[in-house]
């Protein structure tokens, strides 16, 4: 990868699906991108998901491909493990500046084989098992990350250079410094993706102490067949569970927390779960404590039917506390709202089917102005619905809002139909000659 | 019609090279390798006859898999390449361009589906499946060595679309097509621009006027340079293929001329119910729906007009539906045509028996048609209570709720329904501050931004909720004589513990859902889907979500499935950007899985024209052979679909679908059926 200075039509900041979506879309289209993701790898939220609702598509049949496919794109220039320092305009377009961060690994040179990985004695835990499972501290992000590069974690490391030993590329290097660099963009388009609500978030579901209270994206790895344990289990004791409850609305249409909006996607993903969950445990017994259940998209109605008819049970209900008995059972104290009475209820594991909130931090470079939900604002929704306040920069994906992955594709070319029109405007193409 | 394009000539004979065959037995992760033991398997058909290499992999669609085929290509001289993996619509062009990438012909490369044919439907024998695995792997191994080198078919394609619909979605996809430089033509059924939007008074979640935004968006579309539009106009015939689809369009008359439009207008005396208004109002058989509609002349409403003249200045005239036909080419299809309200049965919920009993989108039409500060009246009586009952014809329970005409309940939520009553109820509490109002719901679906905040205000504005079951809905039934409210609405309200109650009302409001409108004549002139709820349906939800199977024809809008308007601009714009992708190239590529015709074993007897269920796909042609004129068949690719009924036909095996070969099928089915323990031996 070259960090030259870079001039390119659009750049899309973000590599999730909606961030990869946009970018084919615009370089199908002929125009020059730039994809620039935080992380060592693109992906998002998507790829660490097991299936993925309303098809029950595994996730990484589905991401994976879209991720190569922006890695050979001829007009896709892809930029990893980059931040974006800030973005000024400049010339009718954007200057922004950026970073790439020290892999200490030439990204030139490294081949994937993954030795310094099987050489490294440190073990630390893996964020993309969202800490259930660990990884060494130089590492490939995880098998199918792109590009299959290595990194390497510099907070854990000891420097007993065993990785650089067995490097037959000679690719590992411990003196690599921040990079900065600049790219020009006509246009940008914004796909910064979402963040769960902290699991401590709310104290009278336990702060995120009770050991057997997860938060809904441990439970994706649990159920993916590339997860740490490659079966569900209670990270308490790793026993299996035979009684899990969903808590719905968990972080989100909750004034306490100032996230009054809905999140959309935690229904469906709660129904998900649980149909995942029977057919891995047949056993168990499934609740899902809920307000209103919100199956609104094409197909979802049905799918929360077929739930009912495997045995999920609905309980109607407002979950007001979760404490822990002496065993590390979760015990949810559940105000039934159609019966008018309070019953306390013990399960095995209890998902808190938590909200999204915007990445923290995210936006500080682009400085954006914000809605009351602090996503991205929208000025004129029924107008342009992907156009942010400034002309000529898009957003796309969960970073303008809660939203499932269809939209979230959906949007993204809605993003890159508004961009490609931008560009081309901007560059004043005589269209019809 | 396009030109006949000479029969693709038969593929060179190819240098007789050694054939290497690469098999590759994908986990899928775990969506196979849970049920098929993917190892046994790849070990198995290692074994076979010209088989190089034989490998498993968790995911050979991943970078990092597609990586280790275009390697084995590249390094170990692998020349077909067979893929056991997921159902070939997912995963087919990956592999595709992996094998082009490594420097093979992409045709050279088999797709064996292990997930859809094996793994998902033996999940509970793995032996079986594991045994039908081999076979499938084994038949893709016999046809892969008889595969040859293929080019796709190259189309020019036209830079000019078709946008058919010209509500908001219709209206935004063609400015944002035209916008990338593709001309558009835009048809629209009825005589004026902008769908359903404009029925709307103020819409959540921004409490912006409909009509001054349709207006906005209309004035972006005329001032666009490239588009052309077509009111009182339809589709009335399409051939062709993606990148050049013939199109016939059949445009009324508007009826009147601009100088005579306001004196025929005046004089004209029928009336009919006015379907702007829900038929709550009448209007003239000259008309125009509202004032600042696009476009603002006046149009006959041809399907009402019952042909009797009109007398101006003393003249008798009789209106003139003259017809124009227009011919187009247009290398892509976009449809638009939007969604129509749930109409409900009689008797459901009282509707067409109690006169009291109206639906929501006649609820908006009529507040509008109440001029603020007076207050609500229905059929002349002023309201004082009424109750928006949710989920009418949406959300249906087999065997709770009676099908619809085709024997379907409609089980799906129309999602805009929660969010419209809700804010139509916040309208009603500000406007008529002393109105009872009654929200029964079975969950409230205010998921979209700013929607939530809606629902809020409607708990502050003391809108009663009551919430109900979808198996045990509310009833209506006219109140006894005396009773102080005409029509009772008895319901077991849940959110007061099942408690049965009665609620007296002066209007009962159906929050009606949406069915997609009746495009019948669209469904069967381009062949394509409709889901079991109706809509057309996309090619895949998550890989190609605006896009048909039919390849060249894409969705935009409720034509889709319900939606609002922010997500049915969303959708157009995406369906913009497919357009856009599809022609900015000014060509595209067709697989060339069509048929073709050996002219040595043709005789002529035209049985597969016969068969042909296409047009212009398959022709006899005259050629001189050793001085006699002898018919035989020809291909014009481009129209072909490959659907093979040609093959079946011709009784002397002269016609093959390319890459779908009679002696491939031959092979694979000799394959298939070795004998188990030839099978086992070889898997020893
Ligand atoms: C538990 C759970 C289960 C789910 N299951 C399903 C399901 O089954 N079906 C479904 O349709 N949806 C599901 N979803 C929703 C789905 O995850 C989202 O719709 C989708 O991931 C949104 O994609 P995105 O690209 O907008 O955001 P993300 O996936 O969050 O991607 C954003 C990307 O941008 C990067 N980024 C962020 N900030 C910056 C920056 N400043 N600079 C550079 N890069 C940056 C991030 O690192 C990330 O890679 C689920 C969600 C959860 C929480
Ligand atoms: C009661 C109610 C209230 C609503 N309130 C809101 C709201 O407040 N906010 C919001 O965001 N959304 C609201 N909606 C949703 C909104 O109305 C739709 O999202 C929007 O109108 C969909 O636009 P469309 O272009 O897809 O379809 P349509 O508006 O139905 O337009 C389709 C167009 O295609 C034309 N057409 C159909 N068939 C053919 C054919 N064969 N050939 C040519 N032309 C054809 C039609 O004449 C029509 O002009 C509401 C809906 C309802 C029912
Ligand atoms: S030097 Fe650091 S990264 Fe390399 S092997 Fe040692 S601990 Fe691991
Ligand atoms: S999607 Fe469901 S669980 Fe999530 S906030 Fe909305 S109503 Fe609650
Ligand atoms: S949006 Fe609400 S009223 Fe409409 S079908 Fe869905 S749940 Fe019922």
């Amino acid at each position: 990868m070259s960090l030259d200075n870079l001039h390119v039509d659009a750049l899309v900041v973000g590599g999730g699906i909606a961030g990869m979506q946009s970018a084919l879309d615009l370089g199908d289209q002929g125009f020059q991108v730039a994809l620039v993701e935080c992380e060592p790898s693109i992906g998002g939220k998507m790829i660490t998901l097991s299936k993925v609702f309303p098809t029950l598509d595994c996730c990484s049949c589905i991401t994976t491909p879209k991720m190569s496919a922006v890695a050979h794109h001829p007009n896709i220039k892809l930029f990893t493990y980059c931040d974006v320092q800030s973005v000024q305009e400049a010339d009718g377009g954007y200057r922004v500046n950026l970073v790439q961060k020290p892999r200490y690994v030439d990204a030139s040179k490294c081949t994937g084989c993954r030795e310094c990985e099987y050489a490294c004695p440190i073990t630390v835990p893996s964020p993309f098992d969202r800490g259930l499972g660990a990884y060494r501290t130089i590492r490939v992000p995880f098998s199918t990350a792109v590009p299959q590069v290595a990194v390497l974690d510099m907070d854990y490391c000891i420097l007993c250079g065993k990785c650089e030993k067995v490097c037959a590329a000679k690719a590992v290097d411990f003196n690599q410094q921040p990079e900065p660099f600049e790219i020009q963009a006509s246009t940008l388009v914004v796909a910064s993706g979402f963040e769960l609500t902290p699991l401590g978030a709310k104290k009278e579901y336990g702060g995120g102490k009770l050991r057997n209270v997860i938060d809904p994206l441990m439970m994706e790895r649990f159920l993916a067949p590339t997860g740490p344990y490659g079966r569900v289990l209670r990270p308490g004791d790793g026993k299996e569970p035979t009684s899990i409850a969903y808590v719905q609305c968990a972080g989100s249409r909750d004034t306490t927390l100032g996230i009054e909006y809905c999140s959309r996607v935690c229904c469906m993903y709660a129904i998900k779960q649980a149909m995942l969950i029977s057919g891995a445990l047949p056993l168990a017994e499934i609740t899902i404590y809920y307000m209103d259940i919100r199956t609104f998209g094409k197909g979802y109605e049905q799918f929360y039917q077929n739930a009912q008819a495997m045995g999920v049970e609905f309980i109607r209900g407002k979950v007001a506390s979760i404490r822990e008995d002496d065993d590390q059972n979760p015990v949810v104290k559940v105000e039934l709202t159609e019966e008018g009475r309070t019953i306390e209820r013990t399960h095995d594991l209890v998902v808190l089917s938590l909200g999204m909130v915007p990445v923290p931090g995210s936006n500080t470079a682009l400085n954006l102005p914000l809605g009351s939900d602090k996503f991205i604002a929208i000025p004129a929704p029924n107008a342009s619905p992907c156009a942010t306040a400034h002309p000529g920069i898009f957003v796309t994906g969960a970073a303008m809002g809660p939203m499932d992955i269809v939209d979230s594709i959906v949007t993204a070319s809605s993003a890159a139909a508004a961009a490609s029109a931008y560009i081309r405007e901007h560059k004043k193409e005589a269209v019809y000659a | 019609m396009p030109e006949n394009t000479p029969n693709p000539e038969s593929p060179a004979p190819v240098e007789p090279e050694e054939i290497r065959v690469g098999v590759y037995t994908c986990h899928c992760g775990g969506n196979i390798s849970h049920v098929v033991q993917c190892e046994r398997v790849a070990k198995m058909v290692g074994k076979l006859a010209n088989v190089a290499v034989s490998r498993t992999d968790p995911s050979f669609c991943s970078d990092a898999g597609q990586a280790i085929i275009e390697q084995d290509i590249k390094e170990l001289g692998i020349n077909r390449v067979v893929i056991g993996a997921c159902a070939p619509s997912l995963h087919e062009q990956t592999f595709r361009g992996a094998v082009t990438r490594a420097g093979l012909n992409p045709y050279l490369y088999h797709h064996v589906g292990l997930r859809e044919q094996d793994s998902w439907v033996h999940a509970s024998d793995e032996e079986g499946a594991t045994e039908k695995a081999m076979r499938l792997m084994a038949a893709g191994v016999a046809k892969a060595r008889l595969l040859d080198p293929l080019d796709p078919i190259r189309l020019g394609a036209e830079k000019q679309a078709l946008v058919i619909g010209g509500g908001v979605a219709g209206l935004r996809a063609a400015l944002d097509i035209a916008r990338q430089g593709i001309r558009v033509t835009l048809v629209e059924k009825s005589p004026f621009l902008g769908g359903r939007m404009a029925q709307l008074e103020s819409i959540f979640p921004t409490d912006e006027k409909p009509r001054q935004l349709l207006h906005d968006l209309i004035q972006a579309v005329t001032a666009q340079v490239g588009i052309t539009i077509f009111t009182q106009a339809e589709v009335t015939g399409v051939s062709g293929y993606v990148g050049n689809f013939s199109i016939q369009v059949t445009q009324h008359a508007r009826g009147v001329s601009p100088e005579m439009a306001e004196a025929l207008t005046a004089a004209c005396t029928q009336e009919t119910p006015d379907p702007f208004n829900y038929s709550l109002t009448r209007r003239k058989v000259i008309y125009q729906p509202y004032p600042g509609c696009y476009p603002a002349a006046p149009a006959v409403d041809w399907q009402h007009y019952d042909g009797q003249p009109i007398q101006v200045n003393g003249k008798s005239i009789v209106l003139q539906d003259d017809a124009l036909v227009h011919e187009l080419i247009a290398g892509a299809i976009v449809l638009a045509t939007g969604f129509d309200p749930y109409e409900p049965r009689q008797g459901e919920y009282g509707y067409g028996e109690l006169s009291q009993v109206i639906t929501l989108p006649q609820l908006i039409r009529h507040m509008a048609l109440v001029k603020n500060g007076e207050t609500l009246t229905w059929n002349g009586h002023p309201v004082r209570s009424a109750a928006i009952i949710h989920c009418v014809g949406s959300r249906e329970l087999d065997g709770v709720h009676e099908p619809q005409a085709d024997g379907q309940v409609n089980n799906y939520c129309s999602r805009v329904c929660c969010t419209a009553s809700l804010h139509t109820a916040l309208e009603m509490r500000q406007r008529f501050p002393r109105l009872n109002i009654y929200e029964l719901y079975q969950d409230i679906r205010a998921y979209g931004r700013g929607h939530e905040e809606i629902y809020r205000h409607t708990q502050n504005a003391a809108v009663r909720f009551v919430r109900y079951h979808g198996d045990d809905g509310p009833k209506v039934i006219a109140a006894p004589k005396g009773d102080p409210y005409p029509v009772l609405v008895q319901v077991k309200d849940y959110l007061t513990y099942g408690e049965e109650i009665e609620i007296p009302v002066d209007l009962v409001v159906l929050a009606v859902g949406m069915m997609p409108r009746q495009v019948d004549d669209l469904v069967n002139m381009l062949k394509i889907s409709r889901g079991a709820d109706r809509f057309l349906l996309e090619a895949h939800p998550k890989l190609r979500p605006v896009e048909m199977a039919v390849r060249g024809i894409i969705l935009a809008g409720t034509a889709q499935g319900p939606m609002n308007i922010q997500e049915s601009l969303a959708a157009a714009s995406a369906a913009a950007a497919k357009a856009a992708s599809l022609l900015s190239l000014g060509k595209v590529e067709l697989p060339p899985f069509v048929a073709r015709v050996d002219p040595a074993k043709c005789n002529g007897n035209g049985a597969c024209v016969t068969a042909c269920l296409e047009e212009g796909a398959i022709a006899l042609q005259t050629f001189v052979e050793n001085g006699v004129e002898v018919q035989r068949a020809v291909v014009t690719p481009a129209n072909c679909t490959g659907c093979g009924a040609c093959v079946g036909a011709c009784p002397n095996r002269a016609i093959d679908v390319q890459a779908w070969t009679l002696a491939q099928y031959d092979a694979m089915v000799d394959a298939i059926a070795m004998d188990w323990p030839e099978l086992v031996e070889v898997e020893k």
